[in-house]
């Protein structure tokens, strides 16, 4: 078994399915949170070795105020997050990673419909290292 | 610059505001100008040249003062904004007598009935319905009969001196001529004012027909797009996670699948990216507040569209065909919002690209015109019949030559263009006939009007 552990954050259930065997196929162990507060309840709990966190539960924004109460509390701060937004919510209109991430506390932003390989990749460039 | 407060009339007069009627009452002093003028011409003509013995001195003056009130009046609406409509519609009122009472002080001067003039009255009972609605166009008309007839009674009886305009003539004590003259003067008057009223009056319900008619395709195409954005909104999560689990399946499956299986995902993956496609089409094209100020950076457009053109080449080289990029030597920048610009380039482009010949040429052209900028994008492809050239702009409808071309196409794309170009306050434009290609050329403005009432 692994002890690498990814938190993911998202209200579509069948996402979380899709992802979870996803990376479970990749010898990662996934735990999942179907609303922001009980994502951060379980960051806390947890403190997984990353977060995939959905920009668009309940409240448009509900993604944002997540990732920036992860940044404010000591345990969670420095957890990686990988912020899922479907392409239609943005084409630049709303943010721009490149230019946004002053004031956007988040890693990398992974674009939905997710393709397997690059939420693979994506996972292992913000893996921290085991020690 | 003035800007008027849209203020909503009260009672019976036909203005929607205070500055509509302003603009009338703008042109009405242009009006005064040239009758003041006429005024003191007419004096010069009869008085030095034709030599009437006539009073020039008090006509000179009466001519002066109606001048220096037209001054007073410009001046006025020059400083206040127009802000009270009732406020406006009193001076409007309050200046009409005025001119109607010079008029009379005028023909007083220079005849009295016997002066043709008299028939002045009747310019500003036709003033009066361009300006009101009935009842105040037959109270100017009564006014007018009013002063006309009191001058005509009052030097009658003698308690206004008469000038002579016609030598040695009887004609102002003859009373049935006076009765006569005053009878018909009468019925002109209310017959024009009549007319003006019912002309006016109809020209008004056409115009009030308009603007509902107006409003009801502004609400039917609001409705419309509150359709397709809320249609975006429920099919574009299933459509984005069937996507993901059908490419995962593809992934997990690897060598176990039987090829029939892989083939069955393959064509699904496809089929969703297409829906994707649409999906992310209607989501642009129902995007709103887009340009308020925190979307609104500045964008160097030569380096945008040499990127956007970059994109398109691979697919250009597929067929053999060329792009040619013509920018010019200096960078062009302005402040925008970027995506939308950048949607249209590339719409614009790769439909070029889409719909050329084999090994045909794409020209695109970007140019500086100092307020605005423009973008031309021309192939020589199948082109556009002219019945087709503004159902092409409309949401889904796809010409017969461009489905048999490609299935590629949302019918989203020119749908896209036109509504942002439209929201950036540019104008597109197409030139094309079937088999020789087509032009699409837009023009964006640097400094779009209504742009800071929008952020």
């Amino acid at each position: 078994m692994s002890d690498r552990t990814i938190l993911v954050i998202d209200d579509d259930i069948d996402l979380v399915e899709i992802i979870r065997v996803t990376l479970e196929n990749e010898g990662l162990k996934v735990i999942d949170a179907q609303s922001g507060d009980r994502g951060l309840e379980m960051a806390r709990q947890h403190n997984p070795d990353l977060i995939l966190l959905d920009v668009m539960m309940g409240k448009v924004d509900e993604g944002f105020t997540v990732a920036y109460e992860l940044r404010g509390n000591d345990v969670t701060k420095d957890i990686p997050i990988l912020m899922l937004t479907a392409v239609v919510d943005q084409t630049g209109f709303q943010f721009d990673p490149a230019k946004d991430d002053a004031f956007l506390p988040v890693d990398e932003f992974l674009e939905k419909p997710i393709s397997p390989r690059r939420l693979v990749d994506l996972v292992r460039k913000h893996l921290p290292a085991s020690i | 610059m003035r800007k008027g407060h849209e203020q909503v009339a009260p009672g019976s007069s036909q203005f929607v505001s205070a500055a509509s009627l302003r603009v009338r009452l703008d042109w009405f002093n242009k009006l005064r100008w040239g009758a003041a003028v006429g005024v003191l011409l007419a004096v010069m003509v009869t008085g030095v040249w034709l030599r009437i013995p006539l009073p020039l001195g008090p006509l000179l003056s009466t001519g002066g003062v109606l001048l220096l009130l037209n001054l007073l009046y410009v001046i006025r609406n020059r400083r206040l904004a127009p802000v009270d409509i009732s406020a406006e519609i009193r001076l409007v009122k309050l200046q009409m007598l005025g001119d109607l009472v010079a008029l009379t002080v005028l023909l007083n001067l220079s005849g009295g009935i016997e002066n043709p003039a008299l028939f002045l009255y009747l310019i500003h009972v036709i003033i009066a319905s361009l300006l009101f609605k009935g009842r105040e166009i037959f109270q100017i008309a009564w006014l007018a009969i009013l002063l006309f007839t009191g001058e005509v009674m009052a030097e009658y009886f003698g308690w206004l001196p008469h000038h002579h305009l016609l030598s040695a003539s009887e004609m102002t004590h003859e009373l049935p001529f006076i009765l006569m003259t005053l009878a018909s003067f009468c019925l002109v008057l209310l017959f024009s004012a009549y007319m003006g009223a019912s002309i006016m009056s109809h020209n008004r319900a056409i115009k009030d027909e308009l603007v509902l008619r107006q409003q009801d395709l502004v609400e039917a195409d609001k409705a419309r797009m509150d359709f397709f954005r809320f249609v975006t909104h429920e099919v574009k999560s299933p459509v984005s996670t069937a996507q993901s689990a059908v490419e995962t399946a593809l992934e997990l499956g690897g060598d176990t699948m039987s090829p029939q299986v892989e083939d069955m995902l393959s064509r699904s993956v496809g089929r969703l990216q297409q829906a994707s496609r649409i999906v992310r089409d209607l989501a642009d094209l129902t995007r709103s507040g887009m340009l308020k100020q925190e979307f609104l950076r500045v964008v160097d457009l030569s380096a945008m569209l040499t990127r956007v053109v970059a994109n398109q080449s691979d697919m250009a080289g597929r067929t053999g065909q060329t792009v040619q990029l013509d920018l010019p030597p200096k960078p062009i920048v302005m402040t925008t919002n970027g995506s939308m610009v950048e949607k249209i380039m590339e719409n614009l482009v790769s439909n070029a690209v889409r719909y050329n010949r084999p090994e045909g040429r794409v020209r695109v052209t970007l140019a500086d015109r100092r307020a605005s900028v423009w973008l031309e994008v021309v192939d020589e492809g199948i082109g556009i019949a002219v019945e087709d050239q503004d159902r092409i702009f409309e949401e889904f409808y796809r010409s017969v030559a461009a489905q048999e071309a490609t299935n590629l196409g949302t019918g989203l794309g020119l749908a896209i263009v036109r509504k942002f170009v439209a929201e950036l306050g540019g104008e597109v434009d197409l030139v094309s006939a079937p088999g020789s290609g087509a032009t699409f050329s837009v023009t964006l403005p640097r400094h779009p009007k209504g742009r800071a009432a929008k952020s």
